[in-house]
């Protein structure tokens, strides 16, 4: 049986499972560490080598605060916002949609809908990467917000789709029986049955969407060349040519960059709910 | 003018039939109870009038409107299910106030029926309640009165209790019983349960493999059932069939031998279309048999119930040949309206009047013998 009782497994193999755990967690974190460490440092320190030790003064407000006033960084952290959340909300609504047709409804050609929105997953991105910029081009959107706004929209949903598909296919059928008989149509359907049980499920996906298009550096670098509308990870690729000598500020500017979805976590949290469906069927 | 007209509705899914040409008329305010065994299409036939299955062929008329096309919201139906499809994330209220809500009816007038159904099933405390505060039978009454919110013309309701245990089904049974009889409303229940059937259904519907075998009043199936199955499906424990043949017909009565047993004069049907020599199945309910000291058929008990007020002996009868069996020997099922002490092994003789016997054709598709009073 696993999971075992922790006392029926040897004295060394739980000393040994600790010490891995510890292990890996070091390697893990080590790199988040040593940038906020840097993060907090003054440029001397950072110059004169003191990496590790402990610094001779501390420089965290002032390599914040440069962040925003010395960069480009506050206008690369709002085309960010301007560019995930739109997109976010596209995925999220769209891939409902999709998903409930899918899920529920029996239509000659969903299968192979459904088989696209799946396969559409395997294009690899440098495959596509050149027409993709010659389809934004022809749309006259190169170079703008829609660009990565539309693009992320289209390529998230194919995941997205699969997901909220399997979620929706999940509640129980005569659920959407007895709101048919009742006279609900498919959009009240949708909007008073569906969508309260699909909450944790959309909080999940959020969170994975939002972190993909705003992680994302390849289509960031592909779409758009200028820095007024550049996302924050292609920016900071900028900063580091700028600021060569300065890593203690790009470190800062990286943990501001990393802040948006731990945020969006602790926000999408609260709709992590189990056993919604409870009560549904059966006693 | 009945409530519920169904004309030759059929079901087909490609090459399989589920529904073959069902007729059926129901007046208001009957009980309908559909049973039969599991595939035999009676969930389907309720999806159908539902309009949850749309038909392959025939009509549906609901209180003289043809609706066999018309969307389930529109034919004056409620439907309550098996599963009670409860809206989890709804108080009661919520549930039961759904489909007026979705029919975008004033709030005052949802609010009055939805107190109006919560009083009648005695859920007036628990309307602000979520299904999973509730128990199983309370979950049941709020799916009915979901449906009575709506005020449809013909209630359908799908096995509905066959997910409350055993104590709390013979309640619900009695309740939803006297809500028939208090709504005076017309209902279609579907139930593989024949406790259920037997004691609620003005009618019975008995269905097998797509088709209508034989309805009527449920006295009236147990006591005459038109062939063999019904026969079979009605009454528990389940009646004996045991194989005989014809050896004489003179003047209505028939003298059926028993294989291995003796012969017994049986009445039979006018017009009973029966030759000498033709081979015959021979139907006894186990309450017709009764174990004796006089001459009978000789047996060994093989197993014994003792259910306190009654008594089931289930009788390894050697000679005798049961139809269907492939063992050879006849297993009987006898039921004793007594407490009686019989050890398995012990021998016992077992008699029955012929008058109560039923007489099938070889192929169980008519019952021959003469009808039995009621």
């Amino acid at each position: 049986m696993y999971p075992r009782p922790i006392p029926q497994t040897a004295r060394a193999a739980r000393a040994l499972y600790v010490a891995l755990v510890a292990a890996i967690l070091v390697v893990w974190l080590a790199p988040l560490l040593a940038i906020i460490l840097t993060s907090l440092r003054a440029t001397n320190d950072v110059a004169s080598g003191n990496l590790w030790g402990w610094p001779t003064e501390f420089g965290a407000v002032d390599n914040y605060e440069r962040v925003f006033t010395q960069s480009p960084m506050a206008r690369f952290f709002l085309n960010s916002l301007m560019i995930t959340i739109p997109a976010v909300i596209g995925v999220l609504v769209l891939s409902t949609l999709t998903g409930f047709v899918l899920a529920k409804y029996r239509f000659p050609g969903g299968r192979a809908v459904f088989a696209m929105f799946i396969g559409g997953n395997f294009l690899p991105a440098q495959i596509i990467m050149i027409p993709v910029r010659n389809l934004m081009l022809t749309l006259g959107i190169y170079d703008t917000h829609w660009a990565l706004i539309i693009f992320h929209v289209a390529f998230q949903t194919g995941f997205a789709t699969l997901f909220m598909r399997n979620f929706i296919a999940a509640l129980p059928g005569e659920l959407f029986e007895a709101a048919r008989a009742e006279g609900a149509s498919p959009f009240q359907t949708l909007r008073h049955v569906v969508i309260p049980l699909v909450r944790p499920a959309l909080g999940a996906l959020a969170i994975l969407i939002f972190t993909f298009i705003w992680n994302d550096y390849f289509w960031a670098v592909v779409l758009v060349v200028n820095d007024t509308v550049k996302p924050v990870t292609a920016g900071l690729a900028n900063l580091r040519g700028e600021f060569v000598s300065q890593w203690n500020i790009l470190s800062a500017a990286t943990v501001v960059v990393a802040v948006p979805p731990v945020v969006m976590f602790f926000l999408m949290q609260r709709h992590f709910i189990s056993g919604l469906t409870a009560g549904a069927v059966k006693g | 003018m009945p409530k519920l007209q169904l004309s030759r509705v059929t079901k087909s899914y490609g090459a399989f039939h589920a529904l073959k040409a069902i007729d059926l008329s129901v007046d208001p305010g009957e009980f309908i109870v559909m049973v039969g065994p599991s595939g035999c299409g009676k969930s389907t036939l309720l999806k159908a009038i539902a309009g949850l299955e749309a038909i392959t062929s025939g009509s549906i008329v609901i209180n003289g409107r043809d609706v066999t096309s018309a969307q389930p919201s529109d034919r004056g139906i409620a439907m309550v299910f098996q599963s009670y499809a409860l809206y989890p994330h709804m108080t009661v209220a919520e549930n039961m106030g759904f489909g007026l809500r979705m029919a975008n009816r004033p709030k005052e007038e949802i609010r009055v029926a939805v107190e109006r159904a919560a009083a009648t099933l005695r859920l007036t405390d628990q309307l602000e309640k979520l299904p999973r505060q509730l128990s199983g039978g309370q979950r049941q009454r709020v799916a009915i009165g979901r449906a009575i919110t709506r005020s449809p013309e013909v209630f359908l309701f799908d096995e509905p209790l066959s997910n409350l245990d055993a104590a709390l089904r013979t309640q619900m049974r009695v309740e939803l019983a006297s809500l028939h009889a208090q709504l005076n409303a017309t209902m279609i229940y579907v139930t593989h349960d024949q406790i259920e059937a037997m004691t609620m259904a003005s009618r019975i519907v008995v269905l097998n493999a797509g088709r209508i075998e034989q309805v009527g009043s449920p006295l009236d199936l147990y006591r005459n059932p038109d062939n063999q199955f019904v026969a079979g499906f009605l009454g528990a424990p389940r009646m004996n069939f045991l194989a005989g043949t014809v050896e004489a017909i003179v003047g209505g009565v028939a003298t059926i031998q028993l294989a291995g047993a003796s012969a017994y004069a049986m009445p039979l049907r006018p017009g009973a279309d029966l030759a000498p020599g033709s081979a015959v199945t021979v139907g006894l309910r186990p309450e017709s048999l009764t174990p004796t000291d006089g001459a009978g058929i000789p047996g060994t008990v093989r197993l014994v119930e003792l259910l306190g007020r009654e008594t089931i002996l289930y009788v390894d009868a050697g000679p005798l040949r049961s139809v269907g069996s492939d063992t050879g020997t006849a297993n009987l099922t006898v039921h004793v309206a007594s407490a009686v002490a019989a050890p398995p092994g012990a021998a016992v003789r077992l008699r029955f009047n012929p008058d109560d016997a039923y007489l099938f054709g070889g192929d169980g598709l008519r019952t021959l013998s003469a009808p039995k009073s009621i």
